[in-house]
């Protein structure tokens, strides 16, 4: 846009690559590039076009996250290194569900932008949203598949409210830009920071399993007013109650009152389970990835 | 609770001021006793009715409000709508022409109001088959004694009721009843007076009884004979109403049947007026012949399903097979048994809990049908269950309407309502058969005569019974849900080292889409290997999906025909839609004679299987396919993933893509395989005999075939294995049309004459008889063609003729198809008569067939030249690039209101396919379609303007909160049923299904739908009308006749004759003012109302009249060429 953050974040003094995905602020935006000897770097992209799943050459503004990474010339870390990069970034209102799911499917994949290590996300996106990942169990229909995923997978903090009279939120037809929200409170921009958990990938969860996780998840909160054991019976397996008193969360639990925790360490049990080498889950989970995907 | 009582005990004092004159004080003495001792019941019910199931409750308080706001705006008004509704309603139940344009303004106000009257009639007709009128009365209590619920009773709901009790001949509670309807002034209407005099034979009353009644039913405003003429009976209903009226009038008779009436349309004056001259065709059976199909084929329909050998059965048993076939055997008789004890149980439980959970709605359904019949309902969804798994609300809506058509069954049964339609079709087949008097009536006025002349006994129209959507659904999930838990495998049933625990055969997973979730039922893959291990030999099927094997009960009313038990609607909709129902129940029932005949005639066509053809086709089916003749390969087939998917997490991102796609194809291959599978199977089980379609209609009058898999529309290798069952000469021409049928089915010579097709055939007799001859081991010929089956299938059929003796003597059963040359621009081009149009698609005669689409092409050409000179960059791009094949499918969609949009698309696929320079196909593909719109506007001026005319028009109207309606040429009323859709959320406990009733509350039409879909729903109106009207006249003149929308058959011989029917029809058609017709029309039927209130209505109305008032000019093209001209069909 017209650089509001990006010059804010100069004045911090730190150093900052900046993606413009409009040619009518790129000319703005690179003139203040020449002006300031090496602070600033503009590149011609969306963020929100990371990684495209399309095959063939990617198109500007569309971008690949090991190009970007290369101009920026950050090299990957390992995971519990410390975080190798900052990423400040206003999300769009009308693609905020979809852009959170695609970022949650990276994490867990360790792909594209965390390929190189935990980075840190500093995102403002839309008050209602900051309640859904930051939901917590028993808050029915705010406590969601993305709410769960989110808190095991990263540590979520709050840095900033800012009202949205603040803004100039009018679309061309003069209406607001500003999603309504029957359910929850949306009466902010948030600022929030995403720091990937240091030990996400402990205790059996890895990167080439994490879309079995995320699919249970899924499953288990499409109807939160389901019980977990029934789920998990479902599934066909054997002993859930048993699993369960293991693991020592209650049999009568409904699935949107467990904790973002108790579903990492089910999960775990389940791995060294047999649930998840029958094929029919594998299967599921690939097409979910289909799905997903798209 | 208490707030109801005190409501009920205001309500006796009340009745007596108002009522005291109409029934003894004794009686009411009585009644009030009872309704004092029925309130202590009603307090349980009651409680049973809040915990009814929350969708339901929503709908209620919604209802409420509206109800509520009406009062206050229309305080007047209120009093006089009671009588209305039930006047109305009334109407409803005796569809007569008397009822004609009653209430067309409130109908999408009142159709929520009549899914609610319609679920509280559905459980109420329930419990009186059940032979509860206890439970009858208590649950009718709940709505009269609450005065917001009472508002959605009607007179039908007593009626029913009243009923019950009749036919225990309890008739001081039908008497209770019956004050208990006025006391909320509705007034018996002459049902109410048919049951009670019912009633009053069965208890024997008094002379002086009966005879009251009578007088109140004078008083009433009827006559007796109404009772008979009007009212639906069932069993011996109508004898003991006769038996009532005689005692006190010994000698009263009958009334006479009403005289028919005959059509009055203005394009069939001739056909009914003429048809005294003419006889109906006799089939080729006779009367004992059609009477042992009759009975064939009532056996299946009592069964209602039909295990039939499949085609895969001729392939050798393996060891494993036989194997998996005894596991499954065994496990089939475990999960019955498991399926009954859970039904049972839950039944049980449904029974004995007092305070009822939302299912006890459900309670009465479940106790309509013997509990083995609902598990035989389960066990057959779990035996069809693709390996794919299927969507909840799929599955839930096969099991409730099974069990819906199962009931029907019953009651048809019960009713005696079947054994009279048994009676009349013997008596019919005297029309059909060979050894029978010729006889002039069509069938469906033969069939009347024969109800006339029955007299007594059951109606054949069952009073209304349908269930509500969305009951049917709520009883589906139910089943589906005892069916899920179960039905369970060991889990080491295929891998003997696991332990042996017992696992779900069916699980619910959800499958996420980018804003919604689907849920589906998936079988655990150990069912679908047994399954699949065990390839079985039979299949089962629903008997309505098998042809008919006898000819079909003639359509004599929309709620009347086809087939003999199963119910078949007139009009095909979508699921919970009642608007076309309604539409059809009000219209005069006289207007739709001329497409009830036209659909009989269809379905009267006679059809054998092509029997040489069927066994090439299945040997190659059970060999190993061939894509290429679209005989899908077996699944063992499919192309195997490079790596084994041991474990998914192993694998690389594009590994997993392929196994995906793998997946993929498997699965598409399967739905292909089982498809054909279907098709081919019960062509092989009906290749003996001979068998019928009965037909329907979609909403715009386009008639198909009802039994689903197998019929005419199919594709070319169902289309190749149809013969007519009566064959007829050849004629002196026959064998050349014979030969030009073949050409016109290789695709080759289109743009020739037909003397050239006919040529070509002659020079390649060798290819032909070679096909015929050696088809698998030949020079294959036929292969290479665009419908090969059928050309094969043709080959043959010239092979026998050409070698017989005499040709023209040969006899033939061979369907010669002649097609409509872009049908739907033939008629916008007859509608504007446009002159370059009507030439372009063979409207005027030429001596080489005209391609419409090279002549837009040419078009478009002549623009980018001119374009190009002016030196506009991609009009200079696009040289060499325009052709017919660009063009082709843009043109062909116009018709049907393809959008640049979407037009463009199209042009992009096309410019691929031509292989254009990839970074200008955007622009190209934007500016072709440009120039073929113009191309279009310039060749057919008024079919544009025909077309934005009603695309205006219908948005006019849908903006004004209406939809768009319209009369075809014959007579047939159609609305578009598109709305914007709130779904109704059903909960159930294994997941919440959202429910797209298009009946539901606030219907609002979709004015995008509306305004999209107008030109071309009325386009094919127009066709429908088209090929109805030829139809009848090709009957009138003694042919065959059968139709794939604008692909029309008949034998070899007389092509000639239905060519020129055809061309006469179309004419007569056009002749008709139809958009002079419509905009008439529409003036009436939407600009009725003033609104003197609102001026901005007033205003909307104003647009709306001058909109419609303007019927766009017309070219001066001369109709009356169509006659001569060879290509317009053919």
């Amino acid at each position: 846009g017209p650089g509001v953050l990006t010059r804010t974040l100069l004045n911090a003094g730190v150093r900052v690559v900046a993606l413009e995905s409009h040619p009518a602020f790129l000319s703005k935006l690179q003139s203040l590039e020449n002006s300031l000897d090496g602070q600033l770097k503009v590149i011609y992209g969306d963020f929100f076009r990371l990684d495209p799943l399309v095959t063939g050459a990617v198109k500007p503004p569309a971008v690949c996250s090991d190009k970007l990474f290369e101009a920026m010339g950050i090299a990957a870390v390992p995971w519990r290194a410390d975080v190798p990069v900052k990423i400040f970034g206003i999300f769009p209102q009308r693609k905020e569900r979809n852009t959170l799911w695609r970022l949650l499917f990276i994490l867990y994949e360790c792909s594209s932008i965390y390929r190189y290590g935990r980075v840190e996300l500093n995102i403002f996106i839309s008050e209602k949203e900051y309640k859904v990942l930051t939901a917590k169990p028993g808050e029915l229909r705010i406590y969601q598949a993305l709410s769960v995923l989110w808190q095991a997978g990263c540590d979520i903090q709050l840095l900033h409210m800012e009202p949205w009279s603040s803004f100039l939120t009018n679309l061309k037809n003069g209406r607001l830009a500003i999603p309504k929200s029957t359910r929850l409170p949306n009466d902010h921009l948030c600022l929030v920071r995403l720091t990937p958990q240091q030990n996400l990938f402990t205790g059996g969860l890895k990167p080439a399993n994490s879309a079995t996780f995320i699919f249970m998840v899924k499953q288990c909160l499409t109807k939160p007013r389901s019980k977990l054991i029934d789920r998990l019976n479902s599934w066909s397996l054997d002993n859930a109650d048993k699993l369960l008193k293991a693991l020592e969360i209650p049999n009568y639990i409904e699935t949107g009152n467990v904790y973002p925790e108790d579903y990492k360490r089910l999960f775990c049990a389940l791995q060294n389970s047999s649930v998840f080498t029958e094929s029919w889950f594998h299967d599921e989970v690939l097409e979910s990835i289909r799905n997903i995907n798209l | 609770i208490p707030e109801v009582t005190i409501n009920k005990v205001e309500l006796a004092p009340l009745q007596s001021n108002r009522q005291s004159s109409r029934w003894t004080e004794k009686l009411k003495k009585e009644m009030y006793i009872r309704q004092l001792k029925v309130e202590k019941k009603l307090s349980i019910a009651a409680s049973q009715m809040t915990l009814e199931g929350q969708p339901k409750v929503k709908t209620k308080v919604k209802l409420k409000t509206k109800v509520k706001k009406k009062a206050k705006t229309k305080a007047k008004k209120s009093q006089k709508s009671p009588k209305a509704t039930a006047s109305a309603s009334r109407n409803q139940s005796h569809a007569g022409p008397s009822s004609a344009n009653t209430c067309h303004k409130p109908r999408d106000r009142s159709s929520q109001r009549k899914i609610m009257q319609q679920t509280i009639q559905s459980n109420l007709e329930c419990l009186l088959y059940l032979q509860k009128p206890e439970e009858a009365e208590k649950l009718l209590l709940l709505y009269h004694s609450n005065p917001m619920k009472r508002k959605l009773l009607n007179v039908d709901a007593y009626n029913v009721v009243m009923r019950g009790w009749a036919r225990k001949g309890c008739l001081h509670r039908v008497i209770h009843l019956l004050s208990m309807l006025e006391s909320v002034s509705l007034r018996p209407n002459l049902d109410s007076y048919a049951v009670l005099l019912e009633c009053m034979t069965q208890s024997q009353s008094s002379t002086k009884a009966i005879w009251r009644c009578v007088q109140h039913l004078k008083k009433d405003g009827f006559h007796v004979d109404e009772l008979f003429q009007k009212c639906l009976f069932e069993g011996d209903e109508k004898e003991k109403v006769l038996k009532a009226i005689r005692i006190i009038q010994p000698d009263y008779q009958l009334p006479p049947p009403p005289k028919p009436e005959i059509c009055k349309a203005a394009l069939l004056k001739n056909f009914y007026s003429e048809k005294k001259m003419v006889s109906y065709p006799k089939l080729d059976f006779s009367v004992q012949e059609l009477r042992e199909h009759f009975q064939q084929q009532l056996e299946m329909e009592l069964n209602s399903t039909i295990t039939i050998e499949s085609v895969e059965s001729a392939k050798p048993l393996t060891p494993q097979a036989i194997k998996a076939r005894e596991q499954l055997a065994s496990f089939r008789a475990q999960w019955r048994g498991a399926i009954l004890q859970a039904l049972q149980k839950s039944k049980h439980n449904m029974s004995q809990v007092k305070t009822v959970s939302g299912h006890s709605v459900l309670y009465p359904y479940l106790c309509l049908l013997p509990d083995k019949e609902y598990v035989d309902i389960m066990m057959q969804t779990l035996n069809s269950l693709s390996p794919q798994g299927e969507s909840l609300a799929v599955l839930a809506r096969e099991l409730g309407s099974k069990v819906y058509n199962k009931y029907l069954t019953q009651r048809k049964l019960h009713s005696g309502q079947f054994k009279k339609v048994q009676e009349i079709y013997e008596n019919y087949i005297h029309l059909l058969a060979k050894d029978t008097q010729p006889s002039e009536y069509l069938p469906r006025e033969y069939w009347e005569k024969l109800v006339a002349e029955a007299g007594y006994g059951p109606s054949l129209n069952l009073k209304d019974c349908s269930w509500p959507y969305v009951l049917l659904m709520r009883l589906g999930m139910y089943l589906l849900e005892i069916l899920v838990h179960a039905v369970k495998v060991p889990r080491n049933t295929l891998n003997p080292r696991l332990p042996s625990k017992l696992i779900p055969v069916l699980y619910h997973i959800y499958s996420f889409r980018s804003s919604w979730q689907v849920g589906l039922i998936k079988p655990h893959p150990i069912f679908s290997q047994i399954v699949s291990d065990a390839a079985e030999a039979m299949l089962t099927f629903n008997s309505s999906a098998i042809p008919m094997l006898c000819p079909p009960v003639p359509w004599t009313s929309p709620h009347f025909g086809a087939f003999v038990l199963g119910d078949t609607k007139l009009m095909r909709y979508v699921d919970g839609a009642i608007q076309h129902q309604q539409l059809l129940d009000q219209c005069p029932q006289v207007n739709l004679h001329p497409v009830l005949d036209a659909l009989n005639q269809l379905g009267n066509c006679a059809w054998k299987i092509n029997q040489p053809v069927l066994d090439i086709i299945i040997s190659i089916f059970n060999d190993k396919g061939n894509e290429k003749l679209d005989i899908p390969p077996p699944v063992s087939e499919a192309p195997k993933p490079p790596v084994s998917p041991s474990s998914s997490s192993a694998l690389h991102k594009s590994q997993k893509h392929e196994l995906l796609l793998c997946k993929k194809k498997a699965a598409e291959m399967h739905s292909l395989r089982m498809d054909a599978l279907y098709k081919l199977s019960i062509a092989n089980y009906v290749r003996d005999k001979v068998f019928w379609f009965p037909h329907n209609m979609d909403f715009r009058g386009r008639t198909y075939p009802c039994p689903p898999y197998f019929n005419h529309l199919g594709n070319d290798v169902t289309r190749a294995i149809l013969l007519f069952a009566e064959g007829r000469p050849l004629g002196p021409k026959g064998l050349d049309w014979l030969k030009i049928h073949l050409i016109n089915l290789t695709g080759l010579k289109k743009k020739n004459a037909l003397q050239e097709r006919l040529d070509y055939a002659n020079e390649i007799m060798e290819e032909i008889l070679d096909s015929a001859d050696h088809p698998l081991t030949g020079r294959k010929w036929w292969m290479n063609t665009d419908e090969p089956w059928q050309v094969l299938a043709c080959c043959m059929e010239i092979a026998k003729a050409s070698r017989s003796p005499n040709p023209a003597a040969f006899v033939s059963h061979f369907p010669v198809h002649q097609d409509g040359s872009c049908n739907g621009l033939q008629h916008y081009a007859a509608l504007g008569r446009d002159l370059i149009g009507a030439i372009s698609v063979n409207l005027m005669p030429c001596s080489v067939p005209q391609d419409v689409y090279s002549a837009v092409a040419q078009q478009v050409e002549e623009f980018r030249k001119k374009d190009a000179e002016e030196g506009l960059r991609i009009a200079q791009v696009l040289e060499g690039f325009i052709g017919r094949k660009v063009v082709k499918q843009t043109v062909m969609t116009v018709v049907y209101g393809v959008t640049r949009y979407g037009g463009r698309l199209q042009m992009e696929k096309r410019l691929k396919e031509i292989e254009f320079p990839e970074e200008y196909i955007w622009e190209a593909s934007h500016y072709l379609v440009k120039q073929v719109f113009n191309g279009i506007k310039e060749m057919f001026s008024a079919t544009r303007d025909i077309q934005n005319w009603l695309t205006e028009s219908a948005k006019l109207i849908a903006q004004s909160g209406r939809t768009v309606e319209w009369v075809t040429p014959l007579g047939l009323p159609i609305v578009q049923p598109y709305y914007r859709i709130r779904p109704t959320v059903l909960t159930c406990n294994m997941q919440n299904l959202s429910v797209k009733n298009s009946s539901n509350n606030n219907q609002k039409p979709d004015t995008v739908k509306q305004k999209n879909a107008f030109p071309p729903n009325f386009i094919h109106s127009l066709d429908s009308t088209h090929m109805m009207l030829t139809a009848l006249h090709c009957f009138r003149q003694g042919l065959t006749f059968v139709s794939v929308h604008d692909c029309y058959w008949t034998h070899a011989l007389t092509v000639d004759i239905m060519n020129k029917i055809c061309r006469q029809q179309f004419v007569a058609l056009h002749s008709q003012k139809i958009l002079e017709d419509l905009s008439k029309f529409m003036l009436k039927h939407y600009c009725r109302y003033c609104f003197p209130d609102k001026e901005s209505r007033a205003l909307w109305q104003k647009k709306l009249m001058e909109q419609l008032s303007n019927v766009p000019k017309t070219g001066e093209f001369n109709l009356n060429k169509v006659i001569d001209s060879t290509y317009f069909f053919s």
